[in-house]
């Protein structure tokens, strides 16, 4: 069924909790409803299922206004899935079950018929709760719980599930296992999908669309990929983040951008030689310690390469795949030129990217301070023979400093000082 | 339905053996008279010798014990349901001590003299402060219409509190009437009669089909109040209903016994343990055996020190205190692992 919300108002007391919020859901959609805490999305829900009232605005199902439901009759158009369910008293999982089809039985005097027990099986069958039937719900795990209270849902046979925070309560496993019985449910049954979300990857992967709510107001909706931009998550949750492409499922995935920003920006220009991830931490770290960073040639798709980029580090860049061909050394080292430390970091040396450590010689030749920082074993992950490992040696003897980890680094160049600017 | 039909015979057989268990009868102390059991039936049936004790003393407490346990654990039931609290009893909205007070200042003005016309006034008074208390717990205990169970329990907490001091004070001041008020307050079956029984059969009646037929709501009730809207239970009709039936069932058990404590907080818990906390079968079970449960209380109150006798509510007490903390223990032994 079609959910519409039109011009939704709603505040407790005197606080405006929801502020004109526009949205609808269509018929099988699944939509995720998602904003900061206190943004009132758990009172969006709420307004939905007229368990608050005294909201402004119309709530319609298939364009017939809540308000004339009967509260048993609305049961059977929503079922809702708290954040947690819990309960002292010693109900049965199959009681909880049960319990989905109260708005279904016509009278007080009537019991459960056959076919409200069959439904409570099929329900317990599809969300695989029915080995623990007869199991004291307070007595079940939280992934147990929570499928029992989907199972009770089902059993509601609803035309629109809203839950929320699904699975704030679960560990990974459980999460990803409640996401993909909720999706399932939802294109197997057809059934209209509203769901509170704080999971930004995990929303971006199941839902058709997300609504992004900010303080009551609807900041954006749409597909992920359009609403989960690092514009939007910088005005709605204040957070730099950066935007990539799961490789597997193509969602869109967020992750907050490495470093923060500084209070003081510290002058010293250091020029990092990396690959294959070896540069991320050490780029972070210098960034915030208020240090100007470049790095050393890198492969684009090279996994430095992207860290560099989401700190918006300036980079000598190469083809994807192929040796550093002159131009880039020769930018490489006028980088090292302008540089007054030059740190050498455990990165795989191959043939293709040799001319980097030969940078390094190349910074020693010009007085510039340099850094060899060895890998944990003592012995550079070493492609060509054992010639990179004789050459870091040598440069060792010709005057650069070895030390065994990053907080070593941070010490000794912050020893060295520099300009203070900005 | 085995549970229910199981309980409702053993209602029926406790019922028949307490009537022949006393100080008249063929089991018990003998003392003052004992009598053969064939004797006893006879003069149940027939126009014998103790005819008239049977059917006018007997019997009547017999049947007012039951219907006296069944009203509390009902209430009960319903209450710890509304406040999803298995500590939750018939009283904790004030209904015993405002009934204790209204028994006190009857006492206090001589009103007692009056109880043996028919009703008697006593009860009357007693069963309209009982239900004034629960009236005044309710108003404190909502905002602009809407139930606060949190609210509504310290209210009841603090109105008792105030009330229970009114009742002392009333004690210190009418010394002569000083036992009978304890007596009172202890609670007891002494003075059950058939106007009792007649009028307490049909609260218990209505009052517990009442509940019954709730019992699906009460289930999802328990599970908060929002799953209850969701599951199409309106949660505040449903308290407000639930909360007036538990009261009127409690105050009018109260007006005439006076207050029997723990029947109606143990034999819900206790029911629950055994069988689930499923209301449609909770509530009838529950009631049952709150029946069962103060008939035989009631029998050993009036066996137990015979020819004399003791407050029902001491028994109970002794049962069920020991009893209630063994179960706590368990429960929070339980919450541990």
């Amino acid at each position: 069924m079609r959910l519409e919300v039109k011009n939704l108002s709603f505040a407790f007391s005197d606080k405006p909790v929801l502020k004109d919020v526009n949205l609808e859901a269509s018929d099988g959609e699944f939509l995720g409803l998602m904003g900061p805490n206190g943004s009132g999305k758990t009172t969006l829900l709420r307004c939905i299922t007229n368990f608050l009232s005294g909201w402004d605005g119309n709530i319609l199902v298939d364009k017939k206004p809540i308000g004339g439901y009967t509260p048993r009759a609305l049961a059977r158009v929503f079922a809702e899935v708290p954040q947690i369910s819990s309960t002292d008293f010693p109900f049965t999982a199959h009681d909880i079950v049960m319990m989905g089809r109260i708005p279904h039985i016509g009278s007080m005097l009537d019991g459960e018929t056959r076919k409200d027990k069959d439904i409570v099986r099929k329900a317990m069958e599809r969300t695989n709760t029915l080995q623990f039937a007869g199991r004291y719900f307070s007595e079940l795990s939280g992934g147990e719980r929570q499928r029992v209270i989907i199972a009770r849902a089902l059993a509601q046979q609803p035309k629109i599930l809203l839950l929320d925070e699904p699975t704030v309560y679960l560990d990974i496993s459980g999460q990803f296992e409640m996401m993909d019985l909720i999706r399932g449910l939802n294109r197997e049954q057809h059934i209209t999908t509203v769901t509170v979300l704080h999971d930004i990857n995990m929303a971006a992967r199941y839902c058709d669309r997300i609504a992004l709510l900010s303080d009551g107001r609807l900041e954006a909706v749409g597909p992920p990929e359009e609403v989960l931009t690092p514009e939007t998550i910088q005005n709605v949750y204040g957070l730099d983040v950066s935007v990539r492409k799961d490789p597997f499922t193509h969602a869109v995935y967020v992750m907050p951008r490495a470093a923060r920003v500084p209070l003081r920006r510290h002058g010293t220009r250091v020029h990092i030689l990396c690959g294959g991830g070896t540069g991320g931490p050490l780029m972070k770290a210098l960034i915030e310690n208020g240090f100007s960073v470049t790095a050393g040639v890198l492969n684009v798709l090279d996994s430095d390469y992207e860290n560099a980029a989401d700190l918006r580090v300036p980079v000598v860049a190469e083809a994807p795949f192929s040796q550093i061909g002159p131009e880039a050394h020769d930018e490489n080292l006028r980088m090292v030129e302008d540089s007054e430390v030059v740190i050498v970091l455990p990165f795989p040396v191959g043939p293709g990217n040799f001319k980097n450590l030969e940078a390094a010689k190349y910074a020693i030749e010009k007085g510039k301070k340099v850094f060899i920082v060895r890998a944990a074993g003592g012995v550079a992950v070493d492609f060509v023979d054992g010639k990179a490992e004789s050459f870091i040696n040598g440069l060792a003897s010709s005057g650069a400093v070895e030390v065994g980890n990053l907080g070593q680094v941070l010490t000794a160049i912050s020893r060295i000082g520099g300009r203070v600017s900005g | 339905m085995l549970i229910l039909g199981g309980l409702a015979l053993l209602l029926f057989i406790s019922a028949f053996v307490a009537i022949l268990v006393g100080t008249l009868g063929p089991i018990g102390p003998g003392e003052p008279e004992r009598i053969t059991f064939s004797e006893a039936i006879d003069s149940i049936f027939n126009d014998s010798t103790y005819h008239w004790v049977f059917w006018n003393v007997r019997i009547p407490r017999v049947l007012l014990a039951g219907l006296v346990g069944a009203a509390l654990a009902c209430s009960g039931t319903a209450m710890q349901a509304i406040f999803r609290n298995s500590m939750a009893d018939p009283f904790v909205i004030g209904v015993s001590s405002g009934a204790a007070l209204g028994a006190a200042i009857a006492g206090f003005l001589g009103l007692s003299a009056v109880a043996y016309i028919g009703l008697g006034l006593p009860p009357l008074f007693a069963f309209v402060t009982g239900l004034l208390a629960a009236f005044t717990v309710y108003i404190l205990g909502s905002v602009k219409g809407r139930v606060y169970v949190d609210t509504l329990l310290l209210s009841g907490v603090a109105v008792a509190a105030f009330l229970g001091a009114l009742v002392s004070f009333s004690i210190y001041l009418a010394r002569q009437q000083f036992h009978q008020l304890v007596f009172w307050l202890l609670g007891s079956l002494a003075l059950a009669r058939w106007s009792y029984v007649e009028i307490l059969t049909v609260v218990v009646a209505a009052g517990t089909l009442i509940v019954f037929l709730y019992g699906r709501d009460l289930d999802a009730l328990l599970l908060g109040e929002e799953t209850a809207h969701n599951l199409g239970a309106n949660p505040e009709p449903l308290k407000k209903l639930m909360l007036g039936v538990s009261a009127l069932m409690a105050a009018a058990a109260v007006a005439f016994t006076g207050v029997i404590g723990f029947v109606g907080l143990i034999t819900p818990h206790m029911t629950r343990l055994a069988i689930g906390a499923n209301h449609r079968l909770l509530v009838p079970a529950a009631t049952l055996s709150g029946a069962i449960f103060l008939i035989w209380a009631d029998t050993l109150a009036r066996t137990i020190v015979s020819p004399d006798e003791l407050p029902v509510g001491i028994i109970t007490a002794l049962c069920g205190g020991p009893f209630f903390l063994y179960l706590l223990r368990r429960h929070s032994m339980g919450r541990e692992s």
